[in-house]
């Protein structure tokens, strides 16, 4: 076949694909996932996630289990949406002392109706710096919030959260603002950056009412030697609702963990079902072709294969030898040949006993000759289909592994997602954005596969099409 | 072909002595040949004719030494072009005898052709399989496709095209051109007409019989129709049974005095004739024998009208009656046990 026969071929298939329409959805829904699998780094907020997916210290900005941020459109009462401030005024003056002062300020426009769970200032520096952290409020007031002597050196971030190390200094502020106020809070319970965004009223530790507009976050950095720095500062506002599917209980942004997985779902969809359809394929021929007992032994095999239920068998082996990835994809290989095996069998014996089999016998062809150019460039068509149809299954079986915690845990896959949110009580704790999209996912990347298939049958299966 | 001298001179293309070819069934062994002899000189045509079942395709099979399991070539000799073929290496058999020396021309031939491959594709594969060089000496091998298309009666953009972008007739031509292609000494026709239209069929037969006059190939032509085979054969071979029942040239079995065999009469009395009115067509009563198990006798004569006890009891030889005409028959041997009784 030359390349404008090919061409021709392809143009008068995609005709008629394109009058298919559960096809066309199949093939759409495919594209985005390709697509996102292989440039899903840069839409997701976190690029680095893939090697930090079990690090806690990559996550530790984020709130903990929050819903997706566009629960806030059905919600009475808006949450925060999580959000980083790095844009900074930078501003650096020269003390008569000699002393130069970095002071670097953030603005945050506050619009939420209820306050932040916590606010986080992350910077790094050199040399022995003295820091203090201020915010403005839309009210005037002003907190003084924090106030240390810090050994910094390069590339160790310093946290401050407001939550966990200034309680004392709002206690101060709001002593300083109203003392009668002041005096009515169990200094104890007292929730800092909950007060700091609330408007000062009595009773405001029960139920505070969010001060809206806007906020300047001041940090103040006394460089006293030469080599003294102030760098990356950043601020992370710690919200009740963040990403487009919140996260989980480690801080995680799932929808991240979703965009990731799609990149091992369809590896080991693809491989696997490509692997498994061209041995199937190959040895369903070999047999057929061959017969005697080279068809006995496959024969034979296929059908102890066959008979061997999967995943008990998968659970076993993970179980057993916690097996990385690419050995469960060799397992779930050396089980799932026996699909295309028997259809191929079946087909091969009739296409064995056309005429122009036995004509190329009569030519003198090989039998391998024969298999490879006379019989399986016919069955083509049903391996592509069923290839495409193998693929969800695959998929599914990895998230079942995966789900009881068999799987590879070295990678991020849907049934890891899965896996992780079973056991720490995603589903007792209510978190379904952390169980419903992942679930939603491998029933996507089936449903695209499953079209594609069903469609592939529908044009090319050699019974319902005649040549 | 008449004359005894002019016979012996020429070596026989393609020699057949004692052909034993027997299935290895669950259900016994079925002597689909037993014991066939028949030889096919230079450029002389024979024709194989039978009911369905005798073994005609079965030799022609034979023939390229490539019966279909459960079958086994069990005794017997195949010279091809003086070359014993009967327990050739398989290898040996694939480079140097398939096709290079004796083609088969298959039985639908529509079927014949791989459906994804184009004319090019296909014909490039007999060259292929039989080339020993790396990458076939394309505008040479184009040249020689163009040929043989040309010779039978294709243009040549067929070769670009796919078989099933092809009539019945032009596929037949294709096949028989790849038949010709690697110039084989011998061409097995398989009822290489019997799916075509009565127009079409006229055609390729007037095709095989021009490339029979030009060209001088020695074929071996299967059918049932004894029509077609009148038409193209020079010498006939009637199987019963998987043996010969008679041998001889196309005016001893289809002349006045007709054939000597009763199983050839009958045969021949079973086709229709345009002049004769009949209500019913002559058949014959009974059928073949199991070949599991044939009579010990004659195998015909429980079907034989002119049957006697002889018949049941010992097998005819297969002898000649006359010059070039033999017959296994011992009614058409005239021979004196026969006539006692």
């Amino acid at each position: 076949m030359n390349l404008r026969d090919s061409l021709e071929g392809l143009g008068a298939f995609w005709k008629e694909f394109s009058k298919n329409k559960t096809g066309l959805v199949g093939l759409g829904l495919l594209a985005v996932f390709v697509l996102l699998g292989l440039f899903g780094t840069l839409v997701v907020p976190f690029p680095g996630a893939i090697d930090h997916w079990r690090d806690i210290g990559f996550w530790q900005d984020n709130p903990q289990a929050a819903p997706p941020v566009w629960t806030n459109w059905f919600a009475k009462r808006k949450g925060v949406v999580s959000s980083v401030l790095d844009r900074a005024q930078a501003e650096e003056s020269t003390l008569d002392s000699g002393a130069r002062v970095s002071s670097l300020t953030f603005d945050y426009d506050f619009g939420y109706d209820l306050p932040p769970r916590d606010v986080v200032v992350r910077f790094e520096g050199s040399g022995l710096v003295p820091v203090t952290i201020t915010l403005e409020r839309p009210d005037g007031l002003v907190a003084e919030l924090y106030r240390a002597q810090l050994e910094l050196s390069e590339g160790d971030v310093q946290r401050v959260s407001l939550a966990r190390n200034c309680s004392q200094e709002v206690v101060e502020f709001l002593r300083a603002s109203d003392e009668a106020l002041a005096a009515s809070l169990d200094a104890d319970l007292v929730k800092p950056v909950s007060l700091l965004f609330s408007r000062l009223s009595p009773g405001m530790a029960e139920s505070p009412e969010a001060l809206k507009g806007a906020y300047r976050l001041k940090v103040n950095a006394f460089l006293f030697s030469e080599d003294a720095r102030l760098a990356k500062a950043s601020a992370v506002v710690s919200g009740h609702v963040s990403g487009i599917f919140g996260t989980d209980m480690a801080k995680r942004d799932v929808f991240t963990g979703l965009v990731i997985g799609i990149r091992w779902a369809l590896v080991i969809g693809l491989l696997t079902s490509i692997v498994t359809v061209m041995a199937g394929v190959l040895l369903g021929v070999t047999a057929a072709y061959m017969g005697g007992a080279t068809d006995w032994l496959l024969s034979r095999l296929y059908e102890l294969i066959f008979l061997m239920p999967v995943l008990p068998f998968l659970i076993v082996v993970s179980a057993i030898f916690k097996p990385t990835i690419w050995t469960l994809i060799l397992i779930i290989c050396l089980f799932f040949w026996a699909g295309p095996f028997k259809p191929v069998y079946s087909m091969a014996l009739q296409i064995k006993e056309e005429t122009f089999v036995e004509a190329s016998r009569a030519l003198g062809s090989r039998s391998w000759r024969i298999i490879l150019r006379h019989i399986i460039p016919i069955l083509l068509p049903y391996s592509f289909a069923s290839m495409a149809l193998a693929i969800p299954s695959v998929i599914v079986y990895e998230a079942s592994v995966s789900l009881l915690g068999l799987g590879d845990s070295s990678i991020v896959t849907w049934g890891q997602l899965l896996n992780d949110a079973l056991g720490q009580g995603a589903v007792i704790n209510q978190l379904w954005w952390w169980v419903v999209p992942p679930g939603l996912m491998i029933a996507l990347m089936g449903m695209s596969f499953a079209f594609l298939g069903t469609a592939l049958d529908k044009i090319l299966h050699p019974k319902l099409k005649t040549r | 072909m008449s004359d005894n001298k002019d016979k012996n001179a020429k070596e026989p293309v393609l020699e057949v002595k004692d052909l034993r070819l027997h299935y290895f069934t669950s259900k016994g062994v079925v002597k689909a040949l037993d014991g066939v002899s028949f030889r096919l000189d230079p450029g002389e045509a024979l024709g194989l004719v039978g009911e369905s079942g005798c073994g005609k395709t079965t030799t022609g099979v034979a023939l390229l030494n490539m019966p279909s399991p459960p079958g086994r070539i069990v005794s017997g000799s195949i010279k091809v072009g003086g070359v014993e073929i009967v327990g050739m290496e398989e290898q040996e058999l694939r480079r140097t005898v398939r096709w290079s020396r004796i083609s088969m021309v298959f039985q639908g031939a529509m079927n014949c052709l791989t459906p994804v491959y184009t004319i090019r594709d296909l014909m490039l594969e007999t060259w292929r399989v039989h080339d020993d060089a790396e990458r076939p000496d394309l505008p040479k091998v184009e040249a020689l496709m163009r040929k043989y298309l040309a010779l039978v009666g294709l243009p040549e953009h067929v070769l670009g095209r796919y078989p099933h972008e092809l009539s019945g007739g032009m596929k037949q031509r294709v096949v028989i051109a790849m038949a010709l292609f690697l110039e084989p000494q011998v061409i097995v026709m398989d009822e290489p007409t019997t799916a075509l239209d009565v127009i079409v069929q006229a055609q390729i037969l007037n095709l095989i019989k021009d490339l029979k006059a030009e060209r001088g190939i020695s074929y071996i032509f299967i059918t049932h129709d004894l029509a077609v085979e009148a038409e193209v054969a020079d010498r006939i071979m009637v199987m019963y049974a998987g043996k010969a029942a008679e041998i001889g040239t196309n005016e001893q079995i289809f002349g006045e005095a007709g054939p000597a065999h009763p199983y050839t009469r009958k045969l021949l009395a079973s086709t229709p004739r345009i002049k004769s009115r009949v209500s019913e067509l002559a058949f014959i009563p009974g059928s073949p024998p199991d070949l599991v198990d044939p009579p010990p006798g004659c195998r015909f004569a429980p079907r034989c009208e002119f049957a006697k006890p002889k018949c049941h009891e010992a097998e005819p030889p297969f002898g000649e009656i006359e010059s070039g005409h033999f017959a296994a028959c011992w009614k058409a041997m005239e021979d004196p046990e026969y006539e006692r009784n």
